[in-house]
């Protein structure tokens, strides 16, 4: 029994150490991926994607990419890059920290070959020095009648594969981290509006934070030549109503408070107005082409802002009143600057002027660190794996004072720069050797 | 804007347009007649034609004052310039003058669908919209451009290798072919120019998060070009390990390389013209 059950383990274990599954789930994951871009997506194009056969919403190709399956598949190659880089760990670290001079001609490395007569003590000397001078990590062993050494170059590199799949690893972490933790919404608000972060509508998580965002002012910025500056919002953080920090964002340029990020995602015009019920002043702000609308409370009518002239200065509106569930047209009218008028004889509205309206998206990721960390080992381990790859050039000597022989040999992951390097190793110690 | 510099572009455009064009059909014939100088004329003219590459983007960021790199226009004449810096250095460093024949019709096919396809208002300096205002932006595409021309380089190579492996098992000795480098020579510098492109690849992957992080808040949306990209990537990554681990070198390696840089193509023309996204305005 205990042996069937450790070769199933086993078998287990050698499945995902493979590169085989390894490469096998990249071109899977590649080629689901390139499905996603063919088949309209829920996040994309939530109409046409509603329009797909029921049988492939179901399996999830219409949000392939939050598929139960998909996410699966990553899951996958992480486990394998986890345990392949297990099992090569040991054999990495002992290449680069354990490194033993080759005893056996069979232990030389075999990617290209040399060898030499000589004066013993003459070529050791030669050697080191010129190995030491090229930044080589040099060992050497020793017995009555020879010696030998191993030699290596940019040994760091040996690490470059590893380090790159480990920050994979950390990269799929973070990404799930943000998926599990954290959240993700948007919210529209006229300047002058708070606005409570509960409330704001979600795309995905949950909001712990109690603050609220108050909107203090929404430009739409322009140049000098009629191009567009920037959108900018200047905001503040609540905390009940006491203020407690202040920001001005824009386009590209997010704001942060306690993990909660706001970046400023899109802008439209609004209105700002005053209500006027029974004396009570309510201000209001609704956006351009009935983006929002105002239900006066007691009242079933509902306003809204249907057009207006964009002009900071002089702004004119187009209003328009529903009434109840039928949205039934009631009233319409103009209103300009400083203008009042009667709702339905139940409440009376001024305009007070511009406000600009500012669409910001929300967002908390804890798994954002991750994924920079792990970006950055992708690159770290990238450079070593191509910009520093490792030579080695190993010798044994066997023989006499004089007259012995040295078998050189060498190799590297790059085929030219070992041509190379070896190439002047043997010139340089042939010369010396004549000498 | 300055209407003297306008022309100044106009010109260098049509200058390095013809220039390729001319390099072009001059290392046609220098590969099948053995000409020698028509060989040096082909280089001189790519030279040319890359000063002349120069001068326009040079010429487009005193024009607008920014890097020249937010729409079609721009992005293709900077793609070029990629490709032939990096053919360039191959050429003189590795005596590569063969590839020439495969890597100038690359560049003239892209300059030959700017002056096709899009017309004079898309190749104007435009406005650029908010979100493009990074500086994270000029990484993310300078990278694109120097990786995207080493994968055109790779594809050069493997379309070589797989001309000469056709001919050496039909036992055809062409004169072209005996200007090709040996075989595994072939192999080996296609590995090396994806071995330099996947790392400045994977920095265009990951500056293009992080400018997304600050501009909309996510660093990674799914989003068809941010895919394209990523399906590119891993068809390199499986380059890399097909070639490590089956021993995938040689022919199938070569078809890698061919494969991988129409993943490239797409994920720049395809992904414009036949797929929704964020992106289509860059
Ligand atoms: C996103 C996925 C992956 C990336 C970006 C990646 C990246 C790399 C890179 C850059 C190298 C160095 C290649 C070279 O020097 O030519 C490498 C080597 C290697 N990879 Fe991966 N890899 C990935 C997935 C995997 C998986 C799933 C396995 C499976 C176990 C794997 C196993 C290996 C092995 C065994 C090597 C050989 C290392 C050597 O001999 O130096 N990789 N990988």
């Amino acid at each position: 029994m205990s042996t069937q059950e450790k070769s199933l383990t086993d078998k287990i274990w050698e499945v995902f150490s493979s590169m085989k599954l390894g490469l096998a789930l990249l071109g899977i994951i590649a080629l689901a991926s390139a499905i996603g871009t063919f088949i309209p997506q829920i996040s994309l194009e939530p109409e046409k994607a509603k329009t797909v056969g029921a049988l492939w919403q179901t399996l999830g190709f219409t949000d392939l990419y939050a598929a139960w399956w998909f996410h699966l598949l990553l899951g996958l190659l992480g486990v394998n890059l986890v345990i392949c880089s297990l099992q090569r760990f040991q054999g990495i670290y002992a290449k680069t920290f354990h490194q033993k001079a080759a005893r056996t001609l069979t232990e030389l490395p075999g990617q290209a070959r040399a060898e030499l007569k000589g004066n013993s003590v003459r070529l050791a000397q030669v050697i080191t020095e010129t190995l030491v001078q090229k930044h080589y990590h040099l060992v050497r062993d020793e017995w009555e009648t020879g010696w030998s050494f191993t030699a290596v170059k940019h040994r760091w590199g040996y690490w470059g594969s590893l380090i790159t799949h480990i920050s994979f690893v950390i990269l799929l972490a973070g990404a799930l981290v943000g998926t599990l933790l954290g959240f993700k919404g948007y919210f529209m608000a006229g300047a002058g509006s708070t606005v409570p972060l509960k409330q704001i509508e979600l795309s995905r998580g949950k909001v712990s934070q109690t603050f609220n965002v108050k909107i203090n002012s929404a430009e739409d910025r322009m140049l000098a030549n009629g191009e567009r500056d920037n959108w900018y919002t200047d905001l503040s953080i609540l905390e009940g109503d006491k203020e407690v920090a202040r920001q001005t964002l824009s386009v590209n340029h997010p704001f942060t408070y306690e993990g909660v990020t706001f970046y400023q995602a899109s802008f439209a015009h609004g209105a700002a107005l005053t209500a006027d019920i029974k004396g009570q002043k309510i201000p209001v702000v609704l956006q351009d082409q009935g983006g929002n609308f105002f239900q006066a409370p007691g009242t079933d009518l509902y306003l809204v802002v249907a057009a207006m002239k964009n002009d900071v200065q002089n702004p004119v509106i187009l209003y328009q009143v529903y009434q109840g569930y039928g949205f039934k047209l009631v009233q319409s009218g103009q209103l300009k600057k400083g203008e009042s008028v009667m709702i339905n004889d139940a409440y009376q509205v001024t305009l007070d002027g511009y406000s600009g309206f500012t669409g910001l998206q929300v967002k908390e990721d804890p798994g954002v660190s991750l994924i920079w960390l792990g970006s950055l080992l992708l690159l770290i381990g990238l450079m070593l794996s191509f910009y520093w790859r490792p030579v080695v050039i190993s010798g044994i000597y066997n023989g006499g004072e004089t007259g012995g022989k040295l078998v050189l040999g060498a190799s590297g992951k790059s085929k030219s720069l070992l041509a190379e390097e070896f190439g002047q190793f043997t010139d340089k110690l042939k010369n010396s050797a004549a000498n | 804007m300055n209407p003297g510099l306008e022309n100044l572009e106009t010109s260098m455009y049509y200058l390095m347009f013809a220039a390729y064009l001319l390099s072009m059909f001059s290392y046609w014939v220098w590969a099948a007649f053995k000409s020698e100088l028509m060989g040096k004329l082909a280089t001189a003219l790519a030279i040319v034609g890359f000063a002349a590459n120069t001068a326009a983007i040079v010429v487009r960021i005193l024009i607008v004052q920014r890097p020249p790199l937010t729409n079609g226009y721009e992005f293709l004449v900077t793609f070029c310039w990629g490709i032939l810096a990096v053919y360039l250095f191959a050429e003189f460093r590795y005596r590569l003058k063969a590839l020439g024949v495969f890597v100038l019709p690359v560049a003239f096919l892209l300059l030959a669908y700017i002056a096709m396809k899009m017309g004079p208002e898309e190749r104007v300096a435009q406005a650029i919209p908010p979100a493009l205002k990074s500086q994270w932006l000029t990484f993310h595409v300078i990278t694109a451009i120097l990786a995207y021309g080493a994968f055109a380089v790779a594809f050069g190579l493997g379309l070589m290798y797989l001309l000469k492996h056709k001919f050496e098992l039909l036992k055809k000795s062409d004169g072209l072919m005996t200007r090709f480098p040996a075989l595994d020579t072939l192999d080996e510098l296609a590995y090396r120019v994806v071995g330099f492109a996947f790392p400045l690849l994977s920095l265009c992957i990951i500056t293009g998060a992080i400018w997304a992080n600050y501009a909309w808040g996510t660093y990674w949306s799914w989003d068809p070009k941010e895919t394209w990209s990523l399906i590119t990537w891993l068809i390199y990554a499986g380059y890399l390990h097909a070639r490590l681990m089956y021993g995938w070198k040689g022919k199938r390696a070569a078809w890698m390389a061919v494969f991988g840089f129409a993943a490239v193509l797409f994920t720049f023309f395809g992904v414009n013209y036949f797929l929704p996204g964020l992106h289509t305005y860059a």
